[in-house]
């Protein structure tokens, strides 16, 4: 057979066929149907920092209506103080912390282990959005005089659902999270090579799939006894009671359990050496992620005449020991970083302040919680729990916002502007300690978490007025730093770029660092990879070439 | 350049790109990590109900209000029905795996059959209960958790039902039957978490 027309060669048909192709979605359309691990990780870190101010200025609020214990109403109405104190912890919590260490993990885990993109990318996705619209719809539950302690019913029962919800999205994009860690890691890169915020997201995930799906259960029992008319949980008031227990140690510490990874990733980085013994400090946050399981540490639910006096186990074995096993891992750490850092020559640049600011909080609270199960201080209950809080989700987002600062050329292209994270670093860890300092004091004289209006039958009130000040303008500062961490990633992500020199600006030494900032579609172009033969690939490379160009070297 | 065979075609396929390599077992953990996280919140539910019932008990009160029955007959019946149904799902896996694709719809039919066969009996176990959800507490929390796993096992029957047009299209063969398996993985944790709810609610009552 003859043939008589020239057949297309193969770029003309790829040419043919792009021609016919729609036109890729822009603006909002691209936004809303993105799949790319990179945009929902950015989506998840700008919005929880909005929803953090949101905490952060009721917090403040909160504490300065305490400062005055002999009167109510100064700044808040005391029928709205309870409803404001559960916005700014679960707004803080579920809103902000959690999802920003989410949104952190969605853009970076895949590029630390190696994969094209994230599992579930389009389940991620629509966690995200999930967890915008649930999140919007909470705020609008206690917008409406609902949320915990409302006295509207609608608004109440709003609030319940969008937390159901929220948890959710929370839930799935975790799955996303661990399932990459899990399946998707690159050749080469065993479970023991894995980067340790990789491994720290996996510990923590495994935490979170069973605390949080626990918590949406309960609270949907709590929806269905609300709505039906029985409320035998307590109704209205009793909500924040079945949501409580995450606020306290053990469960808090699962929260901070990514944190570690966090800095255990920043400072082997800037102190250009390895990270000392790597699977002991993967140990070490597996024992404290396997501490922080707590679900069992809620309040009891009580009927008849003790419905008013559930009992939490405060002072039984197990809370006992949970609160000292969980100061082990945070102190062995805190040993290894300190152990690689004498051992390479650090660099003080913002991510390892923040790291070593997040560190110290970090140990503030997990000795803070030793403290609460002593007994003879009976300082169960006390503004000492607040403190204590304060510190441990204080390190925590200490931690992601470092990490923010270190993986900024992956999220955004650009790095976040060095001076405005100093001071961001500098202002988290005054305003922390003001904040949570105080109130561990306050606690030590008796001062009882929720006490508005009344001082009670305090005895020194004076010192505890002045105490609730100092946390009040300490609330405030850590306020302004969140401001302005804000403002910082902003200007990373919309504003005029600087434009990276380099694609690793920090001489990293895991995978992400291994291809462009911000990274292309499908995270690796063309799938190269270098060879990984241990948790520091990029870092054996370097050294493999350096040595291979030293005078040593080339004399042989 | 692009070589043009005898017969005139194009050799355009060896010019293409190489298909990303397959990605193993994403289905089946992703599956494992949702199973696991809807049994929690299921077990947390059970948790409470169980605690509850111990805190009315030790006052001295019966645990049902008066005139509620909670017969244990089709509570059986539908821990039996999902039993039957775990063997139904392995040999569909089974035979989906052998390329032995009549038998997979067959076994996969069943199940889904065994599954509307429970959603069935939970249905009629609410109506011999005689109990209103808004009649009090106990019946909350029994509506409740036994909804949620309903639930479930709408969402299983679903994944099941998913992954057999998937197979129909061709897409689920022999060698790579991995979305079956994880639709089966889902359907024996929604069998592991009923069996907790079955001890807990209808046995010990």
């Amino acid at each position: 057979m003859t043939v008589t027309e020239a057949p297309r060669d193969v770029a003309d048909v790829t040419a043919v066929e792009t021609e016919t192709e729609p036109a890729a979605p822009a603006g909002l359309a691209a936004l809303v149907g993105s799949g790319d691990p990179r945009v929902t990780g950015a989506l998840f870190v700008s919005t929880s920092l909005l929803f953090l101010l949101v905490s952060g200025v009721s917090g403040v609020l909160v504490g300065f209506e305490q400062i005055d214990l002999s009167s109510a109403d100064d700044v808040l109405a005391s029928d709205t103080f309870a409803q404001v104190f559960t916005l700014h912890t679960v707004a803080g919590l579920f809103l902000g912390v959690l999802p920003l260490l989410l949104g952190i993990a969605t853009a970076v885990v895949p590029l630390q282990v190696g994969a094209s993109t994230i599992a579930f990318p389009r389940a991620s996705a629509a966690a995200y959005w999930t967890y915008l619209v649930s999140g919007g719809l909470l705020l609008a539950g206690y917008a409406v005089n609902g949320g915990p302690f409302g006295g509207d019913e609608g608004g109440v029962a709003l609030f319940i659902t969008s937390l159901i919800a929220l948890l959710a999205a929370l839930c799935v994009a975790t799955v996303s999270v661990m399932t990459t860690v899990i399946s998707l890691r690159a050749p080469g890169m065993s479970l023991r090579r894995t980067p340790l915020f990789s491994w720290s997201m996996l510990v923590a995930g495994s935490v979170w799939l069973l605390t949080l799906p626990m918590l949406g259960g309960l609270l949907l029992l709590v929806y269905l006894d609300f709505t039906y008319g029985q409320v035998f949980l307590g109704g209205a008031s009793g909500v924040y009671e079945r949501i409580s227990w995450v606020f306290w140690q053990p469960t808090l510490y699962a929260f901070a359990v990514p944190a570690l990874g966090i800095i255990a990733d920043i400072v082997p980085v800037f102190a250009q050496t390895r990270h000392k013994r790597h699977r002991v400090a993967m140990f070490l946050i597996g024992l404290f992620g396997a501490a922080s399981f707590g679900a069992w540490a809620q309040p009891g639910v009580a009927l008849g005449e003790d419905a008013a006096s559930p009992t939490p186990w405060r002072y039984d074995g197990p809370w006992i020991v949970v609160a000292f096993v969980a100061v082990l891992p945070v102190l062995g750490l805190l040993g290894l970083w300190t152990a690689t850092l004498r051992a390479g020559r650090p660099r003080l640049a913002s991510p390892l302040l923040f790291a070593l600011v997040a560190g110290a909080l970090l140990l503030l609270g997990v000795v803070a919680g030793v403290g609460t199960v002593i007994e003879d201080l009976d300082l169960a209950g006390t503004t000492w729990m607040t403190g204590q809080m304060y510190a441990v989700l204080a390190a925590t987002l200490t931690a992601a916002l470092g990490g923010l600062a270190f993986w900024a050329p992956k999220l955004y292209g650009s790095l976040l502007p060095e001076g405005s994270t100093r001071l961001i670093a500098t202002l988290l860890l005054v305003g922390t300690a003001a904040l949570a300092l105080p109130y561990g004091i306050a606690g030590l004289l008796d001062q009882p978490e929720w006490l508005t209006g009344s001082a009670g039958d305090l005895d020194d009130v004076d010192t505890i007025e002045v105490l609730n000040l100092v946390a009040a303008i300490g609330g405030a500062v850590v306020v302004a730093a969140g401001l302005l961490a804000v403002v910082a990633v902003a200007r990373a992500a919309w504003g005029r770029r600087p434009a990276t020199t380099h694609d690793d600006p920090w001489n990293g030494h895991t995978l992400e660092w291994a291809t462009s900032s911000p990274p292309p579609v499908g995270n690796f172009a063309g799938g190269a990879l270098p060879e990984i033969t241990s948790e520091a690939p990029l870092y054996d490379t370097r050294h493999a070439q350096l040595t291979a160009t030293s005078p040593e070297a080339s004399a042989r | 350049m692009t070589t043009v065979p005898a017969n005139g075609a194009v050799d355009v396929l060896s010019a293409a790109p190489a298909p990303p390599p397959p990605r193993p077992r994403v289905l089946l953990v992703g599956t494992l990590l949702a199973g696991g996280a809807a049994s929690a919140a299921i077990c947390a539910m059970v948790a409470l109900y169980t605690q509850v019932r111990a805190e009315r008990l030790a006052q001295g009160e019966s645990w049902l209000p008066e005139e509620t029955i909670l017969p244990l007959t089709p509570g059986n019946m539908a821990m039996v029905t999902l039993l039957m149904s775990a063997v139904t799902v392995a040999w569909a896996v089974y035979a989906l795996r052998n390329n032995d694709r009549p038998h997979a719809y067959l076994a996969l039919g069943l199940s889904l059959m065994f599954g509307a066969a429970f959603i069935t009996d939970a249905a009629y176990l609410w109506q011999e209960m005689g109990l209103g959800i808004r009649d009090s507490y106990q019946a909350v929390l029994i509506y409740g958790i036994t909804g949620v796993h309903v639930a479930m096992v709408g969402a299983g029957m679903l994944y099941l039902v998913v992954m057999g047009f998937r197979a129909l299209g061709g897409q689920l063969t022999g060698r790579a039957a991995e979305g079956m398996s994880a639709a089966v993985l889902f359907w024996y944790v929604t069998i592991a978490v009923y069996s907790v709810i079955w001890y807990a609610i209808y046995v010990t009552k």
